[in-house]
C-alpha cells in the first residue's frame, strides 16, 4: 500500500505550521504590488515633469519681442547671460541648458543630467517654434499662405490601448515578478524538506520506517509544489486586483483596462501550475543534494536569478514565443504569460510547454528517487 | 532472530595527499541473535557500530554478505523487515512542529496500524511513559528527558519484535538514560531482541546477555560479559576490551 498519503500529509504540518515557509509563501506575494506601483509612479513622474524644474534656459544673445513672446508661451525661464557665464551656470546646475547663436545658426547646450535631458527638449521645441514663425512671416510677405506651405501634410497620432508600450511593459514585468516570487518561495519548503530535514536528523528516523524512497521523494514533492502554486495563485490574485486599480491611480494607463480577462486567468492559472511543478522538482533535486540547509540555500540563489533573466532578456531582445522556444524551461513561461497577457494565445505552444515541463519533471524526479537510494546524499559520506 | 553473515561495508574517505581511498567500516562481520535477549555491540567511536547497525535497519546496504531478520531479506523484503523492527539512534530527532500524539499516529500510520489500535496503543504509551501532561504539545516545547520517552514511545507505537538502538543514551543526563535502559529491560522481558550499541563499557554489562566487541570493523570478541571476562580472566569488560587491543594502543 502506498504511503505516499501519508508522507504528504506530514509535510504539509512541517511546511504550513513553520512561520518562515508561511511568510515565504504569502509575504513575497504582497511584494508583486508594491513594485508595481512604484514602478507605475516611476513611470508617472517621468511622463508627467513638472515643467518649471526643468526650464531654466540661457540665452547668450539679445532676444527679439518675437522671442520672448514665444518663450514666454512655452514657459521658459529665460536667464540672459554670455556664453562664459552661461557655461559657469550650467555646471552649478542654475540653468539646465543654454542657447547659443552665431548669424543665423542656433546651438543648443545641455549636459547629462535628467532635467537638462528635458531643457534640451524645450529649448529644441522653442527654436522650431521660432523658425515656424519667421517662416509664416517669410511666407506672408510673399504673399502665400502660411498653412498651405507649413501644414501641407496633416500627422496624427493613435494609440491603440493594447499596444501601449507602458501596459505591456508593466504586464510583462507583473508575470516576471510571478514567476520570481514562485521560485523564491518554492526553495525555502524544498530546503527544509531536504537539507533541512537532514541537518535536523529526522531523515535517518524517515528512512528507518516502512516506506518507499519513491514516496517519500513524491510526498516532499507534492508538499513543495502545492505551496508554490499557492504562491503563484495568491501572486496572480493581487497582481490581477493592482492591474485593475492602476488606471485609477496613475496618469500613465488612463483610459486603459489592465485587468486580466476569465481566459486570461485560466492560462495564466495553467502556466503557473505547471512552473510550480517544474520549480519545486529542481528545487527539491539541487536542495538534497546538499549537506545543510544554509549551503543548499547558497546552492539555490542562482535559481531565483536564472528563473527571472531569460524571460527579461526576451522581452528586452523582442524575442517572441515560437515553437521551439515553448520547450526551453524558463523562457516558455515567461513569453507564454506575455503571449496570454497580449490576447495572442497559441495552443500548440501551450501544449508543447506543459509537455516540456512533464518530461523534464519526470526526469528530474527519477533522478532525485534514485539519489534518495544513494548513501552519499543521505550521509554525505 | 538477526542473521548476519560475512558482511562488509565499504567507503570512501580522502588521505593525507588528498586521495580518495577505500577502506571498510565493517570487516566480515558475522552473529546471530534471538529474541528475548539483548546483544551489545561494543567499541570505541570510529569502531563500526554505527555502520553495523545501519545496515541492520536496512539504511545502508552492505558491499558485502547478508542481513536478514526472521530469513528475511532486505533485497527482497524491505519494507516487511521494517514493519517488524525499531530504531532509536542518539541522533534520533523529532518533528518538532507536530504533538506527540501527532507523531505517534504518523508513525502509526506509516507501520499500517489500525487507527482505533494506534488510538488505544498511544493511550497506553502515554500512561506508561508518563507522557499525559504533554501528548498534546509541540514537540519543540518538550524538555530533553520529555523528548527521550516521545522517541522511545514511536519506536513501541507498532509493537516490533526487533528493536536497533545505537548509542541511545549517549550525551543523556542520568534520569534520562535510565528511562532508556528501564525500557530495554521491560522490551526483554516481553521477549522482544534488542540490538544495543554502546561504548559504555559498565552499562552493557549491566544489561546484555550477550555482547559482540568491535574495533576497526572486526569482531574482536563474542560472548556473555561473564564468558568474555572468564576467557581474558579479567573481572570486567572494560579491562576486557583492552586487553584485547593492547598491541594496537599506543600509551604515549
Amino acid at each position: 500500500m502506498s504511503k505516499l498519503k501519508y508522507v504528504l500529509k506530514k509535510e504539509l504540518k512541517e511546511t504550513f505550521r513553520d512561520k518562515k515557509s508561511l511568510a515565504m509563501m504569502l509575504v513575497i506575494p504582497i511584494m508583486i504590488p508594491i513594485i508595481l506601483i512604484f514602478m507605475s509612479y516611476i513611470f508617472d513622474t517621468t511622463i508627467d515633469k513638472d515643467i518649471n524644474s526643468y526650464n531654466k534656459i540661457g540665452f547668450s544673445y539679445n532676444m527679439s519681442v518675437e522671442e520672448y513672446e514665444i518663450s514666454n508661451k512655452m514657459n521658459i525661464n529665460v536667464i540672459k547671460a554670455d556664453k562664459e557665464e552661461l557655461e559657469q551656470k550650467l555646471s552649478n546646475g542654475e540653468i539646465y541648458a543654454y542657447i547659443i547663436k552665431d548669424n543665423n545658426k542656433y546651438t543648443v547646450v545641455a549636459n547629462s543630467s535628467e532635467n537638462s535631458a528635458y531643457a534640451n527638449s524645450l529649448a529644441k521645441q522653442y527654436l522650431e517654434t521660432y523658425k515656424e514663425y519667421l517662416s509664416s512671416n517669410y511666407l506672408v510677405e510673399h504673399s502665400i499662405e502660411p498653412n498651405e506651405v507649413i501644414n501641407i501634410i496633416e500627422i496624427d497620432n493613435e494609440i491603440k490601448e493594447s499596444d501601449n508600450f507602458m501596459s505591456q511593459y508593466v504586464i510583462s514585468y507583473s508575470f516576471l515578478f510571478i514567476i520570481m516570487a514562485i521560485t523564491v518561495s518554492a526553495t525555502y519548503p524544498a530546503t527544509d524538506a531536504t537539507a533541512g530535514e537532514k541537518e535536523r536528523g529526522t531523515l535517518e528516523t524517515l528512512l528507518t520506517f516502512p516506506i518507499k524512497s519513491r514516496d517519500i521523494i513524491l510526498g516532499k514533492y507534492l508538499s513543495v509544489s502545492l505551496s508554490s502554486i499557492i504562491t503563484g495563485l495568491v501572486s496572480l490574485l493581487l497582481t490581477d486586483v493592482t492591474l485593475m486599480f492602476l488606471p485609477k491611480m496613475f496618469k500613465t494607463y488612463e483610459n486603459m483596462s489592465l485587468g486580466f480577462n476569465s481566459n486570461m486567468i485560466l492560462l495564466s492559472t495553467l502556466i503557473i501550475i505547471a512552473f510550480s511543478m517544474f520549480i519545486s522538482g529542481l528545487t527539491i533535486a539541487i536542495a538534497s543534494k546538499s549537506k545543510t540547509f544554509k549551503e543548499a540555500q547558497s546552492s539555490l540563489t542562482p535559481l531565483n536569478f536564472i528563473s527571472f533573466f531569460p524571460g527579461m532578456i526576451a522581452y528586452f531582445a523582442n524575442i517572441n514565443s515560437s515553437v521551439v522556444i515553448s520547450l526551453i524551461p524558463f523562457l516558455n513561461y515567461s513569453l507564454i504569460f506575455t503571449d496570454v497577457a497580449n490576447n495572442n494565445v497559441n495552443v500548440l505552444e501551450i501544449s508543447l510547454m506543459l509537455l516540456s515541463t512533464f518530461v523534464l519533471t519526470s526526469i528530474i524526479l527519477f533522478i532525485i528517487i534514485k539519489q534518495y537510494k544513494s548513501e552519499k546524499v543521505l550521509f554525505n559520506s | 532472530m538477526i542473521k548476519v553473515e560475512n558482511v562488509y561495508k565499504e567507503f570512501i574517505k580522502s588521505d593525507k595527499n588528498n586521495k580518495n581511498v577505500k577502506f571498510y567500516a565493517d570487516d566480515d562481520i558475522s552473529f546471530t541473535a534471538k529474541e528475548g535477549t539483548i546483544v551489545g555491540i561494543l567499541g570505541p567511536n570510529g569502531a563500526g557500530k554505527t555502520t553495523l547497525l545501519r545496515m541492520l535497519a536496512g539504511i545502508l546496504e552492505p558491499t558485502k554478505g547478508n542481513v536478514t531478520i526472521d530469513d528475511l531479506s532486505y533485497k527482497t523484503s524491505e519494507l516487511d523487515i521494517k514493519k517488524r523492527i525499531a530504531y532509536l539512534s542518539g541522533n534520533t530527532k523529532l518533528y518538532n512542529h507536530l504533538s506527540p500524539y501527532e507523531l505517534f499516529m504518523m508513525c502509526a500510520e506509516f507501520y499500517e496500524v489500525d487507527k482505533n489500535q494506534a488510538k488505544k496503543r498511544i493511550q497506553e504509551l502515554s500512561s506508561e511513559l508518563k507522557m499525559d501532561a504533554f501528548l498534546y504539545n509541540r514537540i519543540e516545547k518538550l524538555s530533553t528527558g520529555q523528548m527521550q520517552r516521545v522517541n522511545i514511545a514511536r519506536c513501541m507505537i507498532h509493537d516490533p519484535k526487533i528493536y536497533i538502538l545505537d548509542e541511545a543514551t549517549s550525551g543523556l543526563d542520568i534520569i534520562a538514560s535510565q528511562i532508556i535502559l528501564d525500557f530495554i529491560k521491560k522490551e526483554k522481558e516481553k521477549g522482544k531482541l534488542i540490538i544495543y550499541s554502546t561504548h559504555y563499557m559498565e552499562e552493557a554489562e549491566n544489561i546484555c546477555d550477550n555482547v559482540i566487541m568491535i574495533n576497526k570493523g572486526k569482531i574482536i570478541k563474542e560472548g556473555s560479559p561473564v564468558s568474555i571476562n572468564n576467557d581474558l580472566n579479567t573481572t570486567n569488560l572494560r579491562d576486557a576490551f583492552f586487553k584485547l587491543i593492547k598491541e594496537e594502543v599506543n600509551y604515549e
